[in-house]
């Protein structure tokens, strides 16, 4: 890759990484926990929304919500070990490969990558109320999927807003899992955002995120108002379509 | 003057350290994501060109490029060995005074929260000592630490297989404490009893921020301290990355730290040449002060510190129900290998105030060696108090000591030559503080004196072996007032002459004493509080018991430990006295909340419940109402009856409403629960030999798999509706699986799994039950799963949710 000058590049203003101590800033939305818990409308007593709205502020109290974001250069090549089609992203060992992660970043002049971790501290307390309070639990649990997602979204809205500032839109997150994008992305990501001395974040040999309540994800820099709606986010592709529990009640997974 | 590492280990002199590699290596083009040690053999030139500049602005140590240099980490791309002789040889090539094995992280969470085990970690950390020391290493630093445990395997795994100094260095964020929550006290308190050669901070933060962390280790250990700062924090201008302090500032504030007591300082990311060679101009002719702190008995977890500084008069509380003398429930869970119940009774006793908690599971018929560090294990996953280990058996003993993140105490080592023998060299190993009982092969004596003669004798043994008097805690035992009335004294009297002329600690179980006497606590919390005058410092009690809280809580504000009488105004500002209450028609026994607490409102009306009642409450979740219902249905009611014509109805009720979607999660396990609350009575209520339970399962979240609130839900689910469920946790191979339905001549088992990755290791499961048991049918769930994917891993069984378990189950087991 030769280097650009930086007035050709806007994006390189974002490259980062910016490192976010989120804390207690954050908002569990009611409305996504709930979906998590599987709740479409049904009735519910003032005692069960009590104990339900206590559990969301707890977490909110609880955060010790961190993120890092750094952005980086895209090209198309073939991947280095098994010469499929893969997105590059420049200055680091990633390569993404998957159709789903091309269609993503296709004109994108830039990918965006983040990670978020609720922390060691929560992943003990999902543990521990799983050994003492099952129902505890399992609102605790979507209480923090809530959050770790509002994590990511809050870091999403501070690279738009950079990204706008800079004539750039950028769209929907991407993370590994999604689509045909496979799991073994995890560890390259987080090791070029260096996210475990970052921000604590670990993967296990499977690919899974440790805590548990974590996300990374990337999202494609457009020039202009270029960000084509994000293709991801459909049912289309989903390997759960036939079983999947939102579909059944006529509702998504995502917003 | 030269500065050599042997003085600056005996804290005698500066050492100065190199600063960042891979800022250096990243400068000479390494990639982000690229794994920087395989440029010790690729890249040697330039690996060592790092070297140099450092050696030239003056390091004595340069710290080799090996920091992600394990097997788990080089993933194949090159042997542990070979990276280690290339790294030592760069240094060495750079002309290198002294050459620091560098060891990080593996990268893997150990368990409780990630998978990675204990024993793991340490062969990992153990591969690459032995290589550094092979490639003529003359040192180490262990460093980037963020789990305490995993820094304890790396430190052991060096200690234990070369003879090299070893350095412990962790890193905090900018609330004071590690990712996992230890903090500097509790790090530099670890290092310093496990027999490091100098502890500290490095990474994560600027040097001026490491400062009052730095102050924290000093203020708790004396040995050589090494502080290695970022050059604040990156981000990148134009091509380059660049940090916000520049070298002169990291300078002034590299020598702020040498005059608050650092002794070897050096640089992490961001530090480059430029920066070092100011440092050395900081530490040149100077030499560190003499530190010193006041003794204290110090126990560890990998979050908390207790300390009780010599003659301050604190004292800790540890708490004692973990132990199964006496305790059906518990002798029952752990014959079960039920150890959440365990953890259990470690999470309340910590909501209740204890400091530490002793932790005995000895049983006939149970391999302490085997069941003690996984319950140590759960333990500290869920409790962040310091343990007790509590154990007759050596091996048992040794095994939690080695893998428990911390310092714990050993209970304990007695005046028999076997007994000190076994015990001492374990202590010795791994720090650990240790309870002597004033006893021996002869048994029990007496009197005082006798008593203090075989504490004399501990003393002295341990002091032989290593083990200073503050790092034990002598218990003079007491014995039952209502067989001789002279004993009580004689503990008393023990207690404060083992404090006076001997120098420990002293422990105490105290409810021995009341045996065969009636209002046993009201003695035991008068004995309790007659100890803690005489100088107790560690009395081992219930922490459930209001009584003993009440004497705990007035003490410290006796001892001004409680500073401000805050935490007693706080506690007792509203309370109403028992004794006050007498004259109101309140329970006489308001004070001993011991065995049943809070009950007082059961049968204060009677409702008259019929069945229909006992249904509204389960399909309504009110668990709190429902024993009481429940027992007043007994007393008329055949108990099998109210469970196939109450509770069983209700719950189909409650499961077709989840089913229609009348009902969403929450609402179904409250219902659960409220089941399980009714199950709970009639068990209790049945004789022994007829348990109702409805059959037995096994409950899994696959190998590799960590997510398991799926699993936990489908058996808290099966667990109130009145089977017995073996919960096996997460990351479960394959054979524990198969051990467990061999254990218990299981019929069926359930499987988790939420990500498509570990579904491989749920169908290799799937496939060695169906081969091994070909009887015992397999049902699965989990987000990625669907019908037909679960058919095809050859699952007998598809669970979409948590309710369909249940009707899985149902059908197998009846």
């Amino acid at each position: 890759m030769t280097a650009p000058s930086s007035t050709a590049t806007p994006w390189r203003a974002l490259a980062g990484p910016v490192r976010y101590r989120l804390g207690q800033t954050l908002r569990v939305d009611r409305a996504e926990m709930l979906r998590y818990l599987g709740y479409a409308g049904q009735d519910m007593d003032d005692g069960l929304a009590a104990r339900i709205e206590r559990v969301a502020r707890t977490v909110e109290d609880e955060s010790q919500a961190r993120g890092i974001c750094q952005v980086f250069g895209v090209e198309d090549r073939p991947h280095a070990q098994t010469g499929t089609p893969s997105v590059h992203l420049t200055g680091t060992v990633v390569e993404l490969t998957g159709d789903s992660v091309r269609r993503h970043l296709d004109g994108a002049c830039a990918a965006a990558v983040l990670a978020v971790t609720l922390g060691a501290e929560n992943e003990r307390r999902l543990g521990t109320l799983a050994r003492t309070d099952p129902l505890e639990a399992a609102l605790y649990d979507a209480a923090s999927s809530a959050l770790v997602e509002a994590a990511a979204d809050a870091i999403d809205a501070a690279l738009g807003a950079d990204a706008g500032a800079l004539g750039l839109t950028r769209n929907g997150r991407f993370s590994p899992g999604y689509g045909d994008c496979p799991l073994t992305a995890q560890r390259p990501l987080v090791d070029a955002l260096d996210a475990t001395r970052a921000i604590g974040l670990t993967v296990t040999p499977t690919g899974l995120l440790v805590p548990q309540k974590s996300i990374t994800a990337f999202l494609g820099l457009f020039d202009g108002e270029g960000a084509p709606r994000d293709a991801a986010r459909t049912c289309a592709r989903c390997a759960l379509i036939e079983d999947c529990s939102f579909r059944k009640r006529g509702a998504r997974c995502y917003r | 003057m030269e500065r050599t590492l042997t003085d600056a280990l005996a804290g005698d002199a500066h050492l100065l350290f190199d600063g960042g590699m891979g800022t250096m290596l990243q400068a000479a083009g390494l990639v982000a994501g690229e794994v920087p040690e395989l440029w010790c053999l690729t890249h040697a030139d330039a690996v060592t060109a790092v070297h140099r500049a450092y050696v030239e602005a003056g390091s004595d140590v340069v710290t080799t490029n090996t920091f992600g240099a394990n097997r788990l980490k080089l993933a194949g791309a090159a042997a542990v060995d070979d990276v280690f002789a290339a790294a030592v040889a760069c240094a060495r090539a750079a002309g290198a005074r002294y050459v620091a094995a560098d060891i990080g992280p593996t990268g893997a969470l150990l368990r409780p929260l990630g998978t990675l085990s204990f024993d793991e970690a340490y062969d990992l950390f153990a591969e690459e000592a032995r290589a550094a020391a092979r490639a003529g290493a003359d040192l180490f630093i262990v460093e980037t630490m963020t789990d305490l445990a995993e820094a304890k395997a790396a430190y052991l795994a060096c200690r234990e297989n070369t003879d090299l100094p070893v350095i412990v260095t962790m890193t905090f964020g900018e609330d004071g404490r590690t990712f996992l929550g230890t903090s500097p006290e509790v790090a530099a308190v670890t290092f310093d009893a496990l027999g490091a050669d100098a502890v500290g901070i490095n990474c994560s933060l600027g040097p001026t921020e490491l400062l009052p962390l730095a102050k924290r280790m000093r203020a708790v250990t004396a040995k050589p301290l090494l502080v290695q700062a970022n050059a604040g924090l990156p981000h990148v201008e134009g091509d380059a990355t660049v940090y916000d302090i520049g070298p002169e500032a990291y300078a002034d504030a590299v020598r702020a730290l040498v005059d608050a007591g650092v002794d070897l300082v050096g640089g992490c990311c961001g530090t480059t040449p430029a920066y070092i060679c100011l440092l050395d101009r900081i530490v040149s002719g100077r030499r560190p002060v003499t530190h010193a702190v006041e003794p204290a008995l110090t126990v560890t977890s990998a979050q908390n510190l207790v300390a009780l500084p010599q003659g301050a008069g604190r004292i800790a509380v540890i708490g004692e129900r973990i132990n199964p003398t006496g305790k059906k429930r518990l002798q029952e869970a752990l014959s079960a290998g039920e150890i959440d119940y365990v953890v259990s009774l470690g999470i309340s006793q910590q909501e209740e105030g204890a400091d530490i908690l002793d932790v005995n599971i000895g049983l006939p018929g149970i391999d302490e060696a085997e069941l003690l560090p996984r319950v140590v294990e759960a333990l500290c996953g869920s409790v962040s108090l310091p343990l007790m280990l509590d154990s007759s058996d050596p091996l048992a003993l040794e095994a939690a000591c080695r893998r428990y993140p911390g310092i714990p105490i050993i209970n304990s080592v007695n005046g028999s030559p076997e007994s000190l023998e076994a015990i001492l060299p374990i202590a010795a190993r791994y720090g650990a503080r240790l309870v002597g009982l004033t006893l021996d092969e002869h048994g029990l004596p007496a009197t005082a004196d006798e008593r203090l003669a075989i504490a004399r004798r501990i003393v002295s043994a341990a002091g032989d072996a290593g083990i200073a008097p503050e790092r034990l805690l002598i218990d003079c035992l007491a014995l039952t007032v209502s067989t001789d009335q002279t004993q009580a004294g004689e503990t008393l009297a023990a207690i404060g002459r083992v404090k006076r002329e001997l120098g420990t600690y002293t422990t105490l179980g105290v409810s021995n004493v009341s045996f065969g006497l009636p209002e046993r606590p009201l003695l035991n919390a008068t004995f309790l509080a007659a100890a803690l005058g005489a100088g107790l410092d560690a009395p081992i009690l219930n922490p459930g018991s209001a009584r003993y809280r009440d004497t705990v809580n007035a003490y410290r504000v006796l001892n001004a430990q409680d500073a401000g009488s805050q935490r007693f105004i706080e506690r007792y500002a509203d309370w109403t006295d028992p004794y006050r209450a007498h004259t109101a028609p309140a329970p006489a026994h308001a004070s001993s909340s011991e065995g049943a607490p809070a009950q007082r409102d059961t049968g204060a009306q009677p409702p008259a419940p019929d069945g229909s009642a006992l249904q509204r409450l389960v399909i309504s979740g009110r668990k709190g109402e429902v024993a009481a219902c429940v027992r007043e249905l007994l007393a008329a009611t055949d108990p099998l009856a109210v469970i196939n014509d109450e509770l069983i109805p209700a719950l189909d009720e409650v499961g077709a409403r989840f089913e229609a979607g009348t009902y969403f999660l929450p609402q179904l396990m409250a219902s659960a629960e409220a089941a399980g609350a009714g199950f709970d009575v009639i068990r209790a209520a049945l004789p022994a030999d007829a348990a109702a339970s409805k059959g037995a399962l096994c409950l899994a979240t696959v190998k590799g798999d960590i997510h398991d609130i799926g699993k936990n839900i489908v058996r808290m689910l099966l667990e109130n509706y009145g089977y017995r469920v073996y919960d096996l946790g997460r990351d479960v191979a394959p054979e524990d699986v198969l051990a467990c339905v061999r254990a218990h001549d299981l019929k069926l088992v359930g499987l988790s799994a939420l990500m498509t990755t570990t579904v491989k290791s749920m169908q290799e499961t799937i496939e060695l039950i169906h081969r091994e048991e070909p009887e015992v049918r397999v049902f699965v769930g989990g987000a990625v799963l669907t019908r037909a994917y679960a058919r095809a891993i050859g699952a007998d069984f598809y669970a979409k949710d948590a309710a369909a378990s249940a009707r899985i189950a149902e059908q197998v087991l009846g």
